[in-house]
């Protein structure tokens, strides 16, 4: 198997300028700036497989936009080693700029005043495209974000979607073979981000890209990533399938109950922690190892109408395993 | 070079996004014109006045040459480039294959090729309504040191812009503020955009003439005007060559290690 992205023990430091708050701190900080240096990135290392798709989480301040810009070489590693398609990003050689694209949040390389159409007639100058191949890339992308009746708007007019749908199709144009998604469907209402995580998912799949994408919204990583790596105060504290770090961090299973009657009600403490009660709805959790017990006690000793047992939700195995590292 | 005409012809149509502003700067740069012009017309009221070796047919010419040259060296897109560091809009250039000076250089062709057709008509304009008598070089040599020298003096200043904004690297909050103090005041003053730099004291003007500024704008006015023998033009457009190697280096040094300490903030 050949490897896309390797990151070997990657440390990167900032050096960041304190201020007291006030007039007087913004004064000694002109003379006397306290300079700090504050470890982003503590080594770590991983590396992602040709075609891969990999969401990368942790809270804010985790180091994972870090992690990005340096695999993208924008950031100069304070030290360790980092291969992006065997070439060193620093380097920003153009043969690996044309295979690479990056999308940091919402702010834009598109051109504010001008139609988007103009933004992706210059790309396909700047990654020396040939016009049969944009106009195929470009009607393709098009048609998968659905945008065809927004080329010729000024990008200042379009909406936030609107804007996001069209900075991808201008880092996408060149049909790069690895991805960085920083945050992708920040800001987006439901529908949009769905667009986008399907969007992405087909992306992935038809080119055989390489994709590592940062997000908050679990539903991100649900639909998209196979694999997370957690990062946490520059560590990586989690790399492995998403089942896994369920099953490893969830110790417990949730049971929903929809009872016919309140009878006895109660008595369901006995059986598990309840974490909602709202007749005719319970929800309880209960040991992982012994769910299944559990369930078959309900149905027999309570009018159960319907009952479901389900994992344990992403976002709150993530709240204990950044919790846990604390 | 597709890539270039490109990126030349996309600036152009932004500049064109306003137009309000455009305008405005291109009248604020006329008043600016004709308040100079007041101003020498009045020292020279008598017509066989000569100051500072000037007579008035040549001063008013050098005022109205400020029109053009003004245009073509002083404007630039390339005025973003702090605002663009600290806000990490930096990113967008540095993770596509594009060489980021070549991209600057090419905005700044356009703006000035946008602004020079715009100098052009209000030279004509205000030639008709000002009637001054304009000097005209007839030594086909001094034109051809001239060109020699504009050119120099487009790269100078935009090698000279780049140094200055990079200082952004290094202090964020400083963006604005330098490029404000060095190029609208130290480079318009030292350049002779506002008035011939013969009127300072002899060694000062030697000193001046060391430093890189009195080739963007004073010095090929000199040499249009014939107001320097041929060897003395040859001589600047040396020290003007010199410090475009140096400040060439300096410019790409500086840039490198910039970047080392860039951080891509707010991105």
């Amino acid at each position: 198997m050949n490897y896309a992205i390797v990151v070997d023990r990657l440390i990167k430091d900032f050096e960041v300028v304190e201020r007291e708050s006030g007039l007087k701190g913004a004064v000694t900080s002109i003379f006397k700036p306290k300079k700090k240096k504050v470890r982003a990135v503590r080594s770590i290392s991983f590396s992602l497989q040709e075609g891969e798709l990999v969401g990368f989480i942790g809270p804010n301040g985790a180091g994972k936009t870090t992690t990005l810009k340096t695999l993208s070489g924008l950031l100069y590693p304070t030290s360790g080693f980092v291969s992006v398609l065997n070439y060193n990003p620093w380097d920003k050689s153009h043969d690996f700029l044309k295979k690479i694209a990056a999308v940091f949040g919402q702010k834009n390389q598109m051109w504010w005043d001008l139609p988007a159409i103009d933004t992706f007639e210059l790309n396909k100058e700047i990654y020396e495209l040939k016009t049969r191949e944009y106009e195929k890339n470009l009607e393709e992308l098009v048609a998968l974000l659905d945008v065809g009746k927004l080329l010729k708007t000024s990008v200042r007019k379009l909406s936030l979607g609107q804007r996001m749908k069209m900075e991808l199709i201008a880092a996408l144009i060149h049909k790069p073979k690895v991805l960085f998604l920083d945050e992708p469907t920040i800001g987006l209402d439901l529908v949009a981000q769905q667009v986008l995580r399907d969007f992405i998912y087909e992306y992935n799949k038809i080119n055989k890209a390489t994709i590592l994408l940062t997000s908050h919204n679990m539903n991100d990583l649900v639909d998209l990533a196979r694999r997370v790596i957690v990062i946490d105060e520059g560590e990586i504290i989690f790399d492995g399938a998403l089942e896994k770090l369920v099953s490893d961090y969830a110790k417990e299973k949730i049971i929903k109950v929809t009872l016919a009657s309140d009878d006895n009600i109660k008595k369901l403490e006995e059986v598990g922690k309840i974490k909602k009660m709202a007749f005719p709805e319970v929800i309880l959790s209960v040991p992982r190892a012994t769910a299944a017990i559990a369930a078959s006690e309900i149905l027999q000793n309570f009018p159960v109408t319907d009952l479901n047992i389900e994992e344990t939700p992403i976002e709150d195995v993530i709240r204990k395993v950044f919790r846990r590292n604390k | 070079m597709r890539k270039f005409i490109s990126i030349f012809t996309i600036s152009f149509q932004q500049e064109f996004a306003y137009k309000i502003n455009f305008i405005m700067w291109r009248v604020r740069n006329m008043f600016q014109i004709i308040l100079t012009y007041f101003l020498w017309n009045s020292v020279f009221a008598d017509t066989n006045t000569e100051v500072f070796g000037y007579n008035r047919e040549k001063i008013l010419t050098y005022v109205f040459g400020i029109i053009i040259i003004r245009a073509l060296v002083f404007s630039a897109r390339s005025v973003d480039i702090p605002g663009e560091i600290a806000d990490g809009k930096l990113s967008n250039y540095l993770i596509r294959p594009i060489n980021y000076f070549k991209y600057w250089l090419t905005r700044d062709l356009s703006s000035k090729a946008l602004n020079l057709a715009f100098s052009i008509s209000e030279f004509i304009i205000l030639a008709i309504i000002l009637k001054p008598p304009l000097f005209f070089q007839s030594n086909l040599l001094y034109i051809l040191l001239f060109l020699i020298i504009l050119l120099l003096a487009n790269y100078l200043i935009f090698v000279i812009r780049m140094i200055v904004s990079f200082v952004t690297f290094w202090m964020p909050e400083l963006a604005w503020g330098a490029q404000f103090i060095f190029m609208m005041i130290i480079t318009e003053f030292l350049s002779g955009a506002v008035f011939p730099l013969d009127i300072f004291p002899d060694t000062w003007q030697k000193t001046i003439n060391l430093t890189p500024f009195p080739y963007l704008v004073f010095f090929p006015l000199q040499v249009y005007l014939g107001q320097i023998t041929i060897v003395e033009s040859m001589q600047g457009i040396m020290v003007a060559l010199f410090w475009s190697l140096i400040l060439s280096i300096i410019m790409k040094k500086i840039w490198l290690s910039g970047l080392k300490i860039y951080s891509s903030e707010g991105r």
